[in-house]
């Protein structure tokens, strides 16, 4: 079983500095937060796909593409309860939705999927090593961001466990699909507790395995990944830094709101 | 030749723990020799290993006398990030020790911790990746290798760093027959570097070409010499819960001269005497007569979503009443994907699997397993309750069974396992021989007619193999349908009635048990062989699967 989202390629993406990558996707994260109306959002998300494109990253869309789409649908279906607008379109007693609300919330569906697309164009692009070392080279001590890139490191590894868990459970009868809320909670401590023993036992061991290698958190080292920032990597936070501006400065200047106070 | 390891009257105890784990230990290991640990469960084998590079003391607290050193430095007195630059440290557990996303990362990890320059580092990932046979995998992730491709990246990792020793606890104990291969011609290879080799190891094949064999029991040291002086006292290797070499065990049983340790040596000793005459192997064609078909799985094809590499392509398959079937293979054959079907856990992409004549998916969860039982190859996946007795009983609290028949049940399974009395004890404290006999049990409560076992020897010691097999036997005694899913070909050949070879997701063979291994080029093209016993066998012509039996029929030729 694969979790990882880390796709091995060779694109422009790949070669850029992992702290030009860390900066930019959050200048990406900018972008669609400067604007509430779906026509801007959804030409960031366009762009976004085209990123992707660009990245090679499509295929990890494609695998999340029920979150995406959910994403989309929920907040699409949700907000306009919620945000207040002056046209109205539909109501009933105290629920009403507006035009504007129901944009509103497209614009939000869409703002949510161009987060997370903006985060697996990065995780595609990035091993975590590079990722660790962006994150040390941009000031954060070595033992954080080591304990950062070991966690997201065990995320699959209990993912699996889980998994075998689950079926060893259910082969001696445990039933997962009945039961209202608070049944189904009991049902969880069977999940539960084996996978929290695996996980202190495993954790125990690549401890040791860690320290048999020579590894002490504080200690001097050396680093195999190498980061050089390039001509590539300031032309790309430029471009990014400018359109992050250019957003701000287009919000401010009143454009891109359905609801401009939100 | 100077000493590279030597321990002096060393005692451990782990801090809690009642008794002590190592007591007494003394030994010296010569520089560039090869030292193979043998021993029971607890007899001390990690322990001593961990205390070649300061995991003990310094990671594991406990009360520590003695002195171990390692090329003059006392161990006690460093720490374990020093150490690891004298003594490189392989664990049994492959899945644990790699955490890094390509394989060059993990190699440059020790290298990193010891500042080295990047092109230095370059050229060690380079030579010991070809060292190992990796070298066109460095860009691959970890997690997508095989188990004998795993453990001999862990391997790399640590001879990068170039540690005068090395020491391998239990480096091939969870690995296929393939993968164990690959690890042990790589230590072959450091053998004849005359690197110093320290590894605790359970087959008496892998120490045979051992300069020493210390054998451990109960926390000291029972012996230590050549492996001709310590594999072939079979009174002494009994008493450490070591499987003694079977070749030895038949000379001795038989009267006859000489101590072979090899198969090749015992054939040789049989002409040279002239002991035996090798006879045509003739088996009686008429398979056993199985009863009506419980399982069928009928031209079954397995694909996963997620593209994996086991799969099943047009596997068919009867499991009549009464059977005990073993299925073995490679990783990756398909032997588990087919065993996850004989419950419902996977489902065919196509063809159908039948139970007493319907179709699984028709049948509910809690009905399958009242009739199929599936016991998972790790205990710990599944053991979650406080008491023996809450976690055998889970199964039939699920079924909604009264509190009468639960108690009836779960003490009828612990009686058929052996924990009678274990009732109120917390399994998670008991040995892995005895979590894996609750893991049985709660399975049996269910009272299944035929129960699954994905591989139930592995990780024990021979002792517990041979109690877990001998309770299998009782229960197919008694009328269940055993299938078990093992790496280990003596325990398919003693035990089982009929065996199914798998390999790239077919059934390449379905025999009865000794015909399936006097096949021995089939088995060769799945990647495994016949144990010893029955390699002469085949040679001699016995039809015999134990040594008793090889025993009682050379004596009536």
């Amino acid at each position: 079983m694969n979790i990882f989202l880390y796709l091995d390629e060779n694109t422009w993406f790949h070669r850029l500095d992992p702290r030009t990558k860390i900066i930019g996707v959050l200048l990406l994260f900018g972008l669609p937060l400067a604007f509430n109306d779906p026509r801007y959002v959804g030409a960031v998300a366009l762009g976004l796909v085209a990123l992707g494109a660009a990245a090679k990253a499509l295929p990890n869309f494609w695998r999340m593409r029920y979150l995406l789409l959910l994403l989309v649908l929920f907040s699409s279906v949700l907000w306009p309860f919620f945000a207040k607008g002056p046209t109205p379109l539909w109501s009933w007693g105290p629920l009403e939705v507006s035009r504007e609300s129901l944009l509103f919330g497209i614009a939000m569906g869409l703002r949510l999927a161009s987060f997370v697309a903006a985060g697996l164009i990065f995780l595609s692009t990035t091993t975590n090593e590079e990722f660790t070392q962006g994150l040390i080279r941009l000031r954060l001590p070595y033992p954080v961001a080591f304990a950062f890139s070991t966690a997201l490191r065990l995320v699959p590894t209990f993912a699996g466990a889980g998994a075998t868990i689950v079926q060893a459970q259910v082969s001696r009868g445990l039933d997962l699909e009945s039961g209202n809320v608070f049944q189904r909670g009991r049902k969880f401590i069977p999940l539960a507790v084996p996978l929290f023993i695996y996980a202190v036992r495993h954790t125990n061991l690549l401890a040791m395995a860690l320290e048999s290698r020579g590894f002490s958190p504080l200690a001097q080292r050396t680093w195999y990944v190498q980061l050089r920032m390039r001509r590539d990597d300031y032309i790309a936070l430029a471009v990014l830094a400018t359109l992050f501006v250019a957003a701000v400065a287009l919000r401010l200047a009143g454009y891109g709101a359905v609801l401009p106070r939100l | 030749m100077g000493v590279a390891v030597s321990f002096e009257n060393l005692s451990f105890t782990y801090a809690g723990a009642p008794r002590p784990s190592l007591s007494g230990v003394s030994g010296q290991v010569d520089e560039g020799s090869f030292v193979v640990i043998m021993g029971h469960e607890g007899a001390g084998k990690s322990t001593l290993c961990y205390a070649t590079n300061a995991l003990v003391p310094r990671f594991f607290r406990g009360d520590y006398a003695g002195r171990v050193t390692v090329l003059g430095t006392e161990v006690a007195q460093s720490r374990v990030a020093d150490m690891s630059r004298q003594v490189g440290l392989v664990l049994q557990d492959f899945e644990a020790q790699l955490f890094s996303t390509s394989v060059e990362l993990e190699v440059a990890f020790g290298l990193e911790n010891m500042c080295l320059p990047r092109e230095e580092m370059e050229q060690r990932i380079d030579r010991y990746l070809r060292f190992v046979g990796l070298a066109d995998m460095r860009r691959r992730e970890p997690a997508s290798l095989s188990g004998g491709q795993k453990q001999r990246l862990a391997i790399a990792s640590v001879l990068a760093m170039e540690p005068r020793v090395l020491v391998m606890d239990e480096p091939t104990t969870d690995l296929d027959p393939a993968g164990r291969e690959e690890v042990l011609s790589v230590a072959d290879t450091l053998r004849q570097e005359r690197r110093t080799l320290l590894v605790v190891d359970h087959d008496p094949d892998a120490a045979i070409e051992a300069d020493q064999v210390w054998l451990m029991r109960e926390g000291q040291i029972a012996a230590q010499g050549s492996p001709r002086q310590v594999l072939t006292d079979l009174a002494l290797l009994e008493a450490c819960g070591v499987q003694p070499p079977s070749t030895v065990a038949l000379f001795e049983a038989m009267g006859w001269p000489g101590r072979p340790l090899t198969v090749d040596e015992a054939i040789a000793l049989i002409q040279a005497h002239g002991l035996a005459r090798p006879q045509p192997l003739t088996l009686d064609a008429a398979a056993t007569a199985a009863g009506p078909a419980i399982v069928e799985v009928l031209d079954v094809d397995h694909v996963y979503p997620t593209r994996s590499v086991e799969a099943l392509r047009g596997v068919s398959l009867r499991i009549g009443q009464g059977e005990f079937l073993a299925i073995v293979g490679q990783n990756g054959s398909g032997k588990t994907t087919l065993a996850k079907h004989l419950n419902g856990l996977l489902r065919p992409t196509r063809g159908e699997v039948l139970l007493d004549g319907r179709p699984l998916q028709s049948i509910r969860r809690t009905e399958i397993a009242q009739h199929v039982g599936y016991v998972f190859q790790n205990p710990d996946h599944q053991i979650f309750a406080n008491t023996v007795r809450e976690e055998v009983a889970f199964g039939l609290k699920m079924a909604g069974l009264d509190p009468q028949t639960i108690e009836e049940r779960v003490a009828e399974a612990l009686a058929a396992v052996g924990l009678t009395g274990y009732e109120e004890e917390v399994p998670f404290t008991l040995t892995k021989g005895e979590r894996q006999r609750v893991a049985v049990a709660s399975v049996l409560a269910e009272r299944p007619r035929v129960i699954i076992l994905d591989e139930p020897t592995t990780g024990l010691d021979y002792r517990h193999q041979r109690s877990m097999m001998e309770m299998l036997r009782r229960l197919h005694r008694q009328g269940h349908t055993v299938v078990i899913i093992t790496h280990s070909m003596w325990v398919a050949a003693e035990y089982a009635e009929r065996m199914v070879v798998m390999q790239g997701g077919r059934v390449l063979l379905d025999a009865p048990t000794r015909a399936a291994f006097a096949r021995e080029d089939v088995l060769a093209q799945a990647s495994l062989r016949a144990p010893a016993l029955l390699r002469l066998g085949n040679w001699l012509g016995t039809r015999a699967l134990t040594l008793a039996d090889m025993v009682e029929e050379l004596k009536a030729r």
